[in-house]
């Protein structure tokens, strides 16, 4: 068990001129699960290997513990990895696959066969033991990588997008089964994953990451109802929050029609720097279908904004409606959640209003977090 | 349907197939029947002689004694020579790491990988040329030359390695190994990086160096690859009959000094076309034949192993 810390850990690819990772400074509780999460190329599986000791590390430091193990090789590290593609040695059974580092380390052969059916009952995998991966299906390989790690009881388990490579239903019950395992070992895990659903149901904490530069760590939670950044937002949640270009006006933002409070203060900082205008986000389930009851700007017009629906994703519980609008003289995508039994027809027009305290508002030159 | 479709296949087949009879399967034919004859290779009269020219063969010294070589040869330039190719295509795909920064080559290994080829695309007539010039048995060989000047022998006496009875033999295996790591190390490399890289990196995590990782993880997995080789330099062998006879002393295509250089191949030929015993030298072809498929046979049989997959 230890704490795992990035202290400005970059690396800088030979080569190129910008970094992968960029002074990444992130600690890691001890026991605590961390995701790492970004889109493709933004260095999550950079910052992964070099705290795996497989990628150097060019500036800053990384350190488990207390041990800076910056310049260490791989091996006196104490970590293990999960793969991708697993990484099974083929010429292996499973048994072997999952004691080879007790092997490689001179455990005894009793010790070894205790503690490898010990991890393989823990994955179910006991009657497996004697297989070669290739007579394995893509669920018990992952299994097996995963078992790989853990009979070596490191003090932190670093996964490469092991989920990725699993058919969706199976993904979303190892993504459960991993988090669960995790938590009753008490190990301090990082976890890399494109996929922010992954991020937010299994991470303690995530870190969204984008071209080499941490935009925000922060629990799921947080993450999803404070984002730092348009980044952050645009990217936590799924369908994408609405990120709505407005100007500025007194006393907070319109939007449509309607008024979104904003801190004095940040709309000042903004309007020092030369903005005109900021950019407002609500997130789809944060819009309330306005009939002419809400409070309206302009006496004469409806509340919020006339919304036309071109696509309703119907999920059963609820519903999506994809539609446009007219925010400032432009059209503008707008996605809406409504409920499962009240989904309006291809062609409607919604009057939706942004529900109050539940609106971000972002710098749009910047991309900063504007509202508290 | 059944009936139209083997006219088909056969007129596609006829052609090399029939080509294929005439210019290899005839000969062989011929081989062996010349060897059950007299026949002296000039003359078109030969005597059918039944089986003496093989109950010959297993009482002639010198032939037994090229035998020998050939086994020799047999056990040392495939282990040699893969040996030497493993552990140079190791070093250059994944063997260097010092420290962090994951798995690669050592520093350089693209240019030695270019260098380590250049003996394969020499010609034998070149090789023998250029070896002729390592081997002299003057202080302006290069091997000679360079003991000489380190003072590791005597200037009257230099090293005659092709025409010393002890030395001969594995003088042509070195040139023999020299010639053909370049080729396997191509191999080797080839089936190394088809080796997803993170098998490697998984080892290196689970606190394999590079010894344990060659023995446990490179060398299961380039099983095949090595079998391969193993068939291939058995064959080169058995044979070995350019360098022996190019480099080595003797009459006609060497063997010398006294047969300590002599291989199968080459006295084959000296009986074929020098001694006039033609017969007798097919019964050679022939019972060079049948050890070559015996050997590969065997050599596949006793490597094989589970396929592996990736």
């Amino acid at each position: 068990m230890a704490t795992v810390t990035f202290d400005k850990a970059t690396r800088i690819y030979p080569g190129t001129d910008r970094a992968a990772v960029d002074k990444l400074d992130i600690e890691i509780a001890d026991g605590e699960f961390l995701v790492l999460v970004g889109p493709s190329g933004c260095g999550k599986s950079t910052s992964l290997r070099m705290l795996a000791g497989l990628e150097d590390v060019d500036d800053g430091a990384i350190r488990i513990g207390d041990r800076d193990v910056t310049h260490l090789p791989p091996k006196d590290r104490d970590i293990a990895m999960v793969f991708q593609n697993y990484a099974l040695y083929p010429h292996m059974t499973v048994a072997d696959n999952m004691g080879f580092a007790l092997k490689i380390a001179g455990v005894n052969k009793t010790e070894i066969r205790t503690r490898v059916e010990e991890a393989a009952k823990i994955l179910d995998l006991t009657e497996y033991l004697g297989r070669k991966p290739k007579a394995l299906s893509g669920g018990q390989r992952q299994r097996v990588a995963m078992g790989r790690a853990i009979v070596r009881e490191p003090q932190v388990f670093l996964m490469d997008e092991p989920l990725s490579n699993l058919d969706a239903k199976l993904r979303v019950q190892t993504r459960t089964q991993i988090a669960g395992l995790q938590r009753r070992l008490g190990t301090t895990t990082v976890y890399v994953t494109h996929d922010q659903v992954e991020a937010m149901t299994m991470g303690d904490r995530v870190a969204v990451l984008k071209d080499g530069l941490l935009q925000q760590v922060d629990s799921p939670r947080n993450m999803y109802d404070r984002p730092a950044n348009l980044f952050v937002a645009g990217f936590i949640g799924s369908p994408a929050m609405n990120l709505v270009e407005v100007p500025i006006t007194d006393g907070g933002v319109k939007f449509g029609n309607s008024i979104v409070p904003v801190n004095r203060e940040a709309i000042a900082a903004a309007a020092e720097k030369g903005d005109r205008t900021v950019t407002v986000g609500v997130r789809p389930e944060h819009f309330d279908i306005a009939n002419g009851e809400a409070k309206a700007l302009a006496k004469d017009e409806p509340a919020g904004v006339a919304v036309t629906v071109n696509v309703v994703e119907e999920l059963g519980a609820d519903g999506y409606v994809y539609g446009t609008a007219e925010i400032g003289g432009e059209q503008k995508d707008i996605v809406v959640r409504v409920g499962g039994r009240q989904v309006p027809m291809k062609g409607e027009v919604l009057h939706v209003v942004p529900r109050a305290g539940e609106t971000h508002v972002f710098s749009t030159s910047s991309g900063e977090r504007l509202s508290d | 349907m059944r009936h139209r479709k083997y006219p088909f296949i056969v007129g596609f087949l006829i052609v090399p197939v029939a080509l294929y009879a005439l210019l290899v399967i005839w000969p062989y034919l011929q081989t062996f029947g010349y060897s059950l004859t007299d026949w002296s290779g000039e003359s078109t009269v030969m005597h059918f002689v039944g089986l003496r020219n093989y109950t010959a063969l297993f009482s002639d010294a010198v032939f037994r004694q090229a035998l020998l070589h050939n086994v020799l040869l047999l056990v040392f330039l495939p282990v040699i020579t893969i040996l030497l190719a493993l552990f140079f295509a190791f070093m250059l795909n994944v063997g260097g790491r010092a420290g962090t920064g994951g798995v690669q080559g050592v520093r350089g290994a693209a240019v030695y990988k270019v260098v380590f080829f250049f003996p394969q695309v020499l010609s034998i007539a070149i090789l023998a040329v250029l070896f002729e010039a390592v081997y002299r048995s003057d202080g302006g060989g290069l091997l000679n030359g360079v003991l000489l000047k380190l003072g590791l022998e005597d200037p009257q006496h230099p090293i005659e390695w092709l025409n010393d009875p002890g030395l001969v033999l594995w003088s042509i295996l070195a040139i023999l190994v020299w010639s053909g790591v370049g080729f396997y190390l191509v191999l080797f490399s080839a089936a190394m990086q088809s080796i997803p890289r993170e098998i490697y990196e998984a080892a290196l995590l689970d606190g394999a160096g590079r010894v344990q990782t060659f023995f446990r993880v490179t060398l299961p997995l380039l099983w095949d690859s090595v079998q391969t080789a193993w068939v291939y330099l058995a064959i080169a062998a058995m044979d070995a009959f350019a360098l022996v006879s190019t480099l080595t002393p003797g009459v006609a295509y060497g063997g010398g000094p006294d047969y300590h250089g002599e291989v199968m191949a080459t006295y084959l030929m000296r009986n074929f076309l020098y001694f006039g015993k033609s017969g007798y030298a097919c019964a050679m072809g022939v019972v060079i034949l049948f050890l070559t498929l015996i050997l590969s046979a065997i050599a596949l049989r006793v490597t094989r192993r589970e396929r592996i997959e990736f």
